[in-house]
């Protein structure tokens, strides 16, 4: 519990915290809110302004859909668009990470060189590429937006991996005739959970914003589905007589990776030896 | 209002308002090439190369054909056309434009060998022949009463230049205007030209730019930057007006956009349910809400009353969700599995606003779609090279000559755009072809049009306005076809 009190001890940690919280709650409970279908709409209804107590209280888009149900169903696509990026890309970066951390030598070098190549190549250039080669669809955004995603889980885990294999305890298990594998998921794993974390945090919130370019571009879910980033693109030539259907998707994203960052700053903090004895 | 007036003052930070003398015209693609015998877009290429280049015949903002190198033709009989053509024009290498200038020309896009973009349109002619300098005949193979519509869409080259340049990324002016810079991708400027053999140009220099996104383009014409622009949605026609400094307008156009069918595909080979979702579609809802009231329902077929062959007889599906339903379950089509719906995006006017508002309406009915937004090109490939069309797209089409033949002749049995095949329609359009007497020509048409309004190989829905913004110190006459030209337009009082 020390977690929460040291959490309630930071007001920015704090707020990123509780948006973070609300954003998946309001993504999860989504169907039980009462919202209309955000997928249909009903054209006489098109392009009406936002009425807080009415029926549509953040108004309705160029074909009459209720804007407040499209951000809401909306932040499902995202969350699951970015969670299952960020988990997929978590996975490989850290597995190759230890490996390469752990093996060294020839495997080490490899794979950090095919890093240092991919950290040549603009992520949003490969992002597009891949995307418009295979198709827009949920599951290629995923592979393409974890496939910019693990070379940061690789790099940082193989430098915190380079110092646990000198340690007394990855020492010992080698001595007592431990396998590799062993070492790697027993011993060295769990140490090296913690980092992987802070970089998961502060990487959903890149995601979220490449996802909504990505869906910006055309080439996310496709509608009728609701993503910010096609709200976004489908507004804006509107934007000066229909502000709200540019300026909610924009804030719901900007909030939703403020968020995530606050927190994620706050957690780096949090793991942070140095840092934490200066609290 | 405000947002537009702060972009207003710094767009008039940026440049500069043009003068009396010169017009700016805004058009939301690139130009693609220079070679007029290269492209078919009307609207974009054409538009730009017709101040460059000369044509026979031009056709007019009171969509009439004016005589322009040709001062007057005739068909001399059903398979021949004379041209009589003005005398001393001169390309301005000094090259002439005369009778062998045409007969090069026709041949560049009659050779078979290499065919041009623009090769199907001439496909009945068989060669042009110099009677004198002034004097050519184009022979066609069979009767072709839409030929001289058909060359108002027609620029010529200059044959000696041609030779050792490549027209593509060159241009030889003999038009009214000569090409002073091209910056690809951003603007294209030319100069009158001195030495052009018809009526001089009223603006000295004309500059075309490309802006893409239509806030930034009526930003840009509020403030000054440009003096027209088109393809805005009609919703923002009021603000341009109200600015005070240019109006917003709109104009019945020649383009008719539908939902076409792959009668190809299973369901879509089947009759009744292809009538059916004619049935579930509001056009009157797209109609009044999309576009403010300023487009036209489609009255069961693809021409709209500008066109040579129009059917004034035929009526719209009306708007009947029941009768869909039910008409849906007798024809007993297998509904398990979404179409396949596609939709070239930032093509048409809303396009993808249209598209939308039709898969809701199929879905109310029990139709469920799967929406695919693809570039236009990548549409363009699918439907014209690769013959894969997916079950349903959305689709606009206009033929420049507005004549049925042409516009009609993209269903016939056998056209590799057809995807539909119905001897009957076939037959008609044989019959409209067969002959030069315009009354049985009308009355062919007329029952192509009925044949395909009762076969709904599309859902028809509504002809596309024509909207455009211009400044209030430029005189512009609004034209429903795509043409969008400088020497049309005069300094305003």
């Amino acid at each position: 519990m020390t977690f929460f009190k040291e959490l309630a001890r930071s007001k920015v940690g704090m707020a990123g915290f509780v948006i973070l919280v609300l954003f998946v709650a309001v993504a999860v409970l989504a169907p039980w809110l009462g919202l209309e279908d955000p997928t249909r709409g009903s054209l006489r209804a098109r392009m009406v302004p936002p009425d807080w107590w009415g029926p549509h209280p953040l108004g309705t888009d160029e074909v009459g859909r209720d804007i407040l149900s499209r951000i809401v169903y909306g932040s499902r696509i995202t969350l699951m668009v970015a969670g299952a990026a960020v988990v997929a890309g978590g996975i490989v970066g850290t597995f190759l990470g230890i490996l390469a951390g752990y093996a060294g030598g020839i495997t080490d070098r490899i794979l950090m060189r095919l890093v240092d190549i991919q950290l040549a190549i603009p992520l949003m250039m490969l992002a597009l590429l891949v995307v418009a080669a295979l198709g827009p669809s949920m599951v290629n955004v995923v592979a393409v937006l974890a496939l910019t995603s693990w070379i940061r889980y690789a790099r940082i885990i193989r430098g915190q991996v380079l110092s646990l294999r000198e340690r007394e305890f990855v020492q010992s298990a080698r001595a007592i005739g431990a396998s590799g594998w062993r070492i790697m998921l027993r011993h060295i794993l769990p140490n090296v959970l913690t980092p992987a974390l802070v970089v998961a945090t502060l990487e959903l919130a890149r995601i979220i914003v490449m996802d909504a370019a990505l869906s910006f571009l055309g080439l996310g879910v496709q509608p009728p589905n609701p993503s910010w980033g096609r709200m976004l693109a489908d507004g804006r030539t509107y934007i000066s007589t229909a502000w709200w259907a540019v300026t909610f998707p924009g804030v719901a994203i900007m909030l939703t990776v403020l968020g995530v960052n606050l927190f994620g700053d706050w957690l780096r903090d949090y793991f942070d030896p140095k840092t934490r004895s200066a609290r | 209002m405000r947002h537009l007036g702060y972009t207003a003052v710094l767009a008039a930070l940026l440049g500069s308002a043009a003068a009396a003398q010169d017009v700016t015209l805004a058009l939301t693609n690139a130009v693609n090439t220079l070679d007029p015998h290269q492209s078919a877009s009307v609207g974009l290429d054409l538009s730009v190369l017709s101040h460059v280049y000369p044509s026979l015949i031009l056709r007019g903002p009171d969509m009439e054909l004016h005589p322009s190198l040709a001062t007057e033709w005739e068909a001399v009989d059903d398979l021949t056309w004379r041209f009589k053509l003005v005398e001393g024009a001169k390309f301005a290498n000094g090259e002439p434009i005369d009778a062998n200038t045409v007969a090069w020309n026709i041949a560049r896009v009659t050779n078979k060998d290499n065919p041009t973009r623009i090769s199907s349109w001439f496909t009945p002619v068989t060669g042009a022949t110099v009677i004198s300098p002034t004097e050519v005949e184009i022979k066609t193979s069979s009767p072709y009463p839409a030929l001289p519509a058909q060359l108002s869409m027609f620029m010529l080259l200059p044959p000696e230049w041609a030779a050792s340049h490549d027209p593509a990324s060159e241009t030889m002016s003999g038009g009214p205007y000569v090409i002073e810079r091209v910056t690809p991708g951003d603007s294209i400027t030319m100069t009158r030209n001195p030495d052009f053999f018809g009526e001089a140009p009223a603006f000295e220099h004309v500059t075309f730019r490309t802006i893409p996104e239509t806030s930034s383009a009526i930003a840009a014409l509020v403030a000054g930057e440009v003096d027209f622009i088109n393809k805005i949605p009609p919703s923002e026609l009021p603000r341009i007006s109200a600015s005070g400094v240019a109006k917003g307008g709109a104009v019945p156009s020649t383009r008719s956009v539908f939902i076409k069918f792959n009668t190809e595909k299973p369901p879509m080979d089947n009759k009744m349910f292809r009538q059916a979702l004619n049935y579930a579609v509001d056009k009157d809802a797209i109609v009044d809400v999309l576009f403010g009231g300023e487009a036209e329902v489609s009255n069961c077929q693809v021409m709209t009353p500008a066109y040579f062959g129009y059917n004034p007889d035929l009526k719209p599906y009306v708007y009947d969700p029941e009768k869909a339903e039910e008409m849906i379950k007798e024809s007993g089509v297998d509904l398990s599995r979404p179409l396949e719906f596609e939709v070239p995006t930032a093509t048409y006017l809303q396009g993808e606003e249209v598209a939308q508002a039709v898969a809701q309406m199929f879905a109310d009915v029990g139709v469920q779609t799967e929406y695919r937004a693809m570039e236009f090109g990548a549409y363009m490939d699918k439907y014209r090279k690769a013959h894969d069309l997916g079950q349903m797209s959305l689709l606009g089409q206009a033929w420049p000559t507005i004549d049925a033949d042409g516009l009609l002749t993209l269903f016939k049995p056998g056209d590799q755009y057809a995807y539909w095949n119905d001897a009957n329609f076939g037959a008609a359009l044989e019959a409209g072809n067969a002959t030069t007497d315009p009354d049985a020509r009308k009355a062919a048409y007329a029952d192509a049009a009925r044949i395909m309004c009762e076969e709904a190989p599309v859902v028809f829905m509504y002809a596309q306005p024509a909207t455009y913004g211009v400044s209030n110190k430029v005189d512009y006459t609004p034209r429903g076809d795509d043409w969008v030209r400088a020497f049309d337009m005069k300094p305003a009082g």
